[in-house]
């Protein structure tokens, strides 16, 4: 665990991360088929997604289902902007006159998704975030059906339910790989220093919080807005991975993969949120493969469309009745000096 | 058309759409009062008993049995996911709850489209049932299964209503619904109780499942999915957790529904749930107790 | 604790990429098969329309196995259940791609097709859909995707024409489902072709797809001031037999059009005596007492599924095997660029939804119309039209 003494420990474990990543990203499609390398790639989206959902729900306890919302607006922000003006004219001839000169590259066109989320949150979150408990559930649950209903019916810039399409295919493995550790040391440095012990403060008890001067309100919408951000992030590279997509894809069937990949991982932790998303994607691509029926040599078992979800709800039910807190718990994998996990005390595992 | 007329189809329209959303409503809240649970397969069980009806029709049972053998079904299957899923789970975090509730929709309606295939089937009625009533030539119309809606839902309803306020074990459903760790102090079967509530939770969706298959005249395995969501939106109205809540709640929002898309211009019933989440964000933020103000602490 | 759980994941990551690739060793075996991918919706949202295609599809693959196979060898769908989710769409067409299939086919909506036809196009592998009725698709992804239907333009125009020479309907009402391409660029084209004809749009509505009581939009187009002649509904499958029902309830007595969604058993068994003088366009005329193809078609899918083919796509997954391999049988081999060209120099293949062509250059295939009308719980040949004037995709 300790560097050589008298090397800045960040830049070290930094660098020695980068050369890591880029190691990976060049050596994972030398050895694998193309398949699996695009499993990688949609598990590094989800990961942005997830840890940043983890940042709200997870470290101040405001539980949203509005996240997926964001990632809409992510990826048709993005895709808006980095479409090419010829396909702006053939998919989008009523986009007005000074989005429709515009074409952003790959980079800054994420960027501005990203930016659109935060005043977006900030906007969304100035009122939520004075709920608690069920009501921000159910609230930002509602911002995520107005967000669909706004982009099925907002025809000039999306469509419309048509297919979002001509989007340039720019999510490839280092981007996704690059924004994922960018995603993961952000939101590790906010978690990890005073500002996020205030996260959890306001999580464990908002009244003693507030007695010890704890502002409540800035404190949790500051975390929804980097919590935004990355969705927008994270959209734009959903985005860009897929080509097209259209408003049904960002909706409660997303929500609920990625809330259940946050909660099988650990709420409470950020190693967790990642554990969570390889977890629950190798078990539904393994058991997607399986249900397609096995050839066993003395028997055959008939394909099964559908048992691979019966499956993993089995195994959902299953990992909370025996780790309700989830995988990880409130626990850390430490992976070097660049996350420094403090033991806060034992997470309150049962509220009622 | 005269314009009295039309207000006053809305007004039926809405009273047996609201019907609907409250039978649905008021299962969801029941749960959620004792055990502060959203729970997400409560709109399977409205599948699993228009399911059980369907197939008791086929065995040859007349309609009103094959729906009360439905119900039954219904109320079973929720008594046993309440056994194997959620108590086990119980005085997990909130969203460990709701996860698993989450994990017993996969489970359900991936099983139904294994078993009876993703496509609609047909739900056969009575013809009685379809026969649409007319008044004042035309202008005033509703079907022989509206009225049988809003009867239904009046019945078990008061129903409801005997049993909550004059039964031991509704009074002790009260008590929990207060204070769960109170009514476990005083001696309270609290485990029996919850068994009971869901099965009654269970057996009003299975009803609302059965009326709701009749109205749209097919059966198929998402179908519990959007009404669940109405009801939960209802259910938030009424205040979460109280059962003459929910019921006002389903009413509200049937009208909403209704209204949005007969009184306003066309260009804005696109909008119609974007503007019923909106106004439902804005009773969380102004009125977040509910319309029937019971106290909770829910805010800052 | 922590520390073993780190250790056991590298583990359980390796073991579950060991299974899935597993997968390929075990169909890799036969090499007198020949593999059309097939990845299909099963389950998910999209399931009760992919589902029926997917049915068609088997059913057309083990008609052709028993009668030999095609050049010798026997076809196989490689079937995926793509749980109407993107992401696993792609990543099974990558996993398809690697499989080496020659050919693949699948899908009745553009958003799964859009997901696709990026990693088949790279890899030049041909895809036919059956059911995606979006006649720009083709064009969207590029020269190795094509249709086995008519585009949405072609049928919107025959509706249109129908109304305007057969019901003498000069003003409708335009009712659609606001939530899925199919329904909106249907309406759109619709309401295209009908303007250009001379006739007028008086008024429309929404509604979305799941509702289940039309009432509100059904009293405000009784309290309309004037009166349209016929009604024009674009609808899924799932939701026209209820709105028929609720409409001819409430005393709408006007002619309603629509598109292929109204084809399915559930028009008439939900709608029941209300679906009388409703009228659509669909692919072929699909019943038992139709041309002998098709009452076979009818049988063996009944012998085999237990029920009528659920909705249009049954028979165009049908189709679309059967014009796969007529494509392999002309291409000699199962290589994807012999069967690319063979499939876009297709010339009057018939299939049970009618012949199928690829006029020079383009991958929706030219196609007649069949209007279909229902009277006493019975549907009836109404006209085949081969519209004049259809809307730019």
């Amino acid at each position: 665990m300790s560097a050589p003494r008298g090397l800045p420990r960040g830049l070290l474990a930094g660098l020695a991360g980068i050369a890591l990543l880029a190691l990976v990203t060049w050596l994972l499609p030398q050895l694998v088929s193309n398949y699996l390398v695009r499993v990688v790639i949609v598990m590094c989206i989800n990961a942005v997604l997830v840890a940043s959902m983890g940042l709200a729900n997870g470290f101040t306890g405001v539980f949203s289902l509005g996240h997926v919302g964001f990632v809409a607006v992510g990826a048709y922000v993005s895709g808006i902007l980095s479409l090419s003006a010829h396909a702006k004219g053939a998919y989008l001839p009523d986009l007005p006159h000074w989005l429709a000169g515009i074409t952003l590259g790959f980079l800054p066109s994420t960027l501005v998704a990203g930016l659109v989320c935060v005043a977006l949150a900030f906007l969304v979150g100035a009122p939520l975030m004075r709920l608690s408990g069920y009501f921000v559930a159910v609230a930002t649950l509602g911002f995520l059906i107005i967000v669909n209903v706004v982009l099925i019916n907002a025809v000039d810039f999306t469509r419309g339910a048509r297919t979002f399409t001509g989007v340039p295919l720019e999510t490839s493995l280092p981007w996704a790989v690059g924004w994922l550790a960018v995603a993961v040391a952000v939101i590790a440095r906010v978690v990890y220093s005073p500002v996020g012990r205030r996260y959890r403060a306001v999580r464990e008890d908002t009244i003693a919080a507030q007695a010890i001067g704890l502002e409540v309100l800035p404190v949790r919408l500051s975390a929804f807005m980097l919590g935004a951000f990355f969705a927008g992030v994270g959209g734009s590279l959903y985005g860009h991975y897929l080509g097209s997509f259209s408003p049904a894809a960002f909706y409660l069937a997303y929500t609920f993969t990625l809330i259940s990949m946050l909660v099988i991982g650990g709420m409470q932790s950020l190693t967790g949120a990642l554990v969570g998303v390889v977890a629950v994607s190798v078990a539904s691509e393994v058991l997607r493969n399986l249900e397609r029926g096995l050839d066993l040599g003395i028997f055959t078992v008939p394909p099964l469309y559908g048992a691979s979800q019966v499956v993993l709800g089995f195994i959902l039910i299953l990992v909370m009745i025996f780790r309700p807190s989830g995988i990880m718990g409130d626990r850390e994998l430490t992976l070097g000096p660049l996350v420094k996990p403090r033991q806060e005390g034992p997470g309150r595992e049962i509220k009622r | 058309m005269n314009p009295g007329l039309y207000i006053a189809q809305q007004v039926i329209n809405a009273i047996s759409l609201g019907s609907l959303y409250a039978l649905v409503a008021i299962g969801l809240s029941m749960v959620f009062g004792i055990l502060r649970m959203t729970n997400f397969a409560h709109g399977d069980m409205m599948m699993v008993g228009a399911f059980g009806t369907l197939l008791l029709g086929f065995a040859g049972l007349p309609f009103w049995l094959a729906a009360l053998g439905g119900i039954a079904i219904g109320a079973l299957a929720g008594v046993i996911v309440e056994r194997v899923a959620y108590r086990p789970v119980r005085g997990a975090p909130d969203v460990s709850l709701l996860l698993t509730s989450l994990a017993v929709t996969y489970i359900l309606e991936n099983l139904g489209i294994l078993i009876f295939s993703s496509s609609p089937r047909n739900f056969p009625l009575p013809d009685w049932m379809n026969v649409a009533l007319q008044f004042y030539d035309g202008q005033l119309t509703f079907t022989q299964i509206n009225v049988v809606t809003v009867v239904a839902t009046a019945v078990s309803l008061g129903f409801l209503g005997w049993f909550v306020t004059r039964t031991n074990a509704g009074i002790g459903m009260r008590a929990a619904a207060e204070d769960l760790q109170a009514a476990q102090l005083v001696g309270l079967d609290v485990d029996r109780l919850i068994v009971v509530a869901f099965a009654i939770a269970s057996a009003f969706a299975g009803l609302a499942g059965v009326l709701w298959a009749a109205q749209s005249g097919i059966v198929e395995p998402h179908m519990g999915f959007t009404p669940l969501l109405k009801a939960f939106v209802a259910a938030i109205i009424g205040g979460f957790g109280s059962i003459a809540g929910a019921l006002i709640g389903g009413f509200v929002l049937g009208a909403l529904e209704i209204f949005i898309v007969a009184f306003l211009p066309s260009a804005v019933s696109p909008y119609r749930d974007a503007i019923v989440f909106a106004l439902l964000i804005a009773f969380l933020l102004f009125r977040p107790n509910g319309l029937l103000n019971r106290s909770q602490e829910i805010k800052l | 604790m922590t520390r073993t759980a780190l250790h056991r994941l590298p583990l359980a990551l390796a073991a579950g990429l060991l299974v899935s690739t597993a997968g390929f060793a075990s169909t890799a075996s036969a090499a007198d098969t020949i593999k059309i991918g097939a990845p299909f919706n099963v389950t998910g949202a999209l399931s009760s329309l992919d589902a029926p295609a997917l049915n068609g599809a088997k059913l057309k693959v083990k008609e052709i196995n028993d009668a030999g196979g095609v050049l010798g060898k026997q076809l196989e769908l490689e079937i995926y259940d793509t749980k109407t989710d993107p992401t696993v769409i792609a990543s099974v067409a990558s996993q398809l791609v690697s499989q080496d299939v020659p050919v693949g086919m699948g899908f009745t909506d553009s958003d799964s097709v859009l997901a696709l036809g990026p990693i088949f196009q790279q890899a030049g592998i041909p895809f036919v859909t059956p059911g995606a009725t979006s006649p720009k698709l083709p064009d969207q992804i590029g020269d190795m995707i094509f249709l086995a239907c008519f585009g949405d333009n072609v049928q919107a125009a025959a509706g249109d024409e129908y109304l305007m020479n057969e019901a003498k309907a000069k003003k409708v009402f335009l009712l659609r489902d606001n939530s899925t391409e199919y329904t909106t660029l249907l309406a759109k084209y619709f309401d295209e072709a009908f303007t250009h004809d001379g006739g007028r749009v008086i008024a429309r509505d929404d509604y979305k797809s799941g509702d289940k009581t039309f009432t509100a939009q059904i009293t405000k187009l009784k309290a309309l001031s004037e009166k349209p002649d016929a009604l024009y509904v674009s609808a899924m499958p799932d939701d026209i037999g209820l709105i028929v029902k609720q409409m001819r309830q409430a005393g709408v007595t006007e002619p309603i059009v629509g598109g292929d969604g109204y084809d399915t058993p559930l028009l008439i068994q939900v709608g029941g005596k209300a679906a009388d003088g409703v009228v659509y366009s669909t692919h072929a005329f699909m019943a038992t007492d139709s041309t002998p193809a098709i009452q076979k078609f009818y049988k063996d899918y009944k012998a085999a599924y237990g029920m009528e083919p659920e909705n249009a796509f049954a028979a165009l997954g049908y189709d679309t095997v059967g014009l796969i391999a007529d494509a392999i049988k002309r291409a000699g081999a199962a290589d994807p660029k012999k069967i690319r060209d063979a499939l876009a120099a297709t010339q009057g293949y018939k299939g049970i939804t009618g012949s199928i062509s690829y006029p020079e250059g383009t991958r929706v295939p030219a196609k007649t119309v069949a209007m279909i009308g229902v009277k006493n719980d019975k549907l009836y040949l109404a006209d085949e039209v081969t519209p004049k004037w259809i809307a730019k995709p």
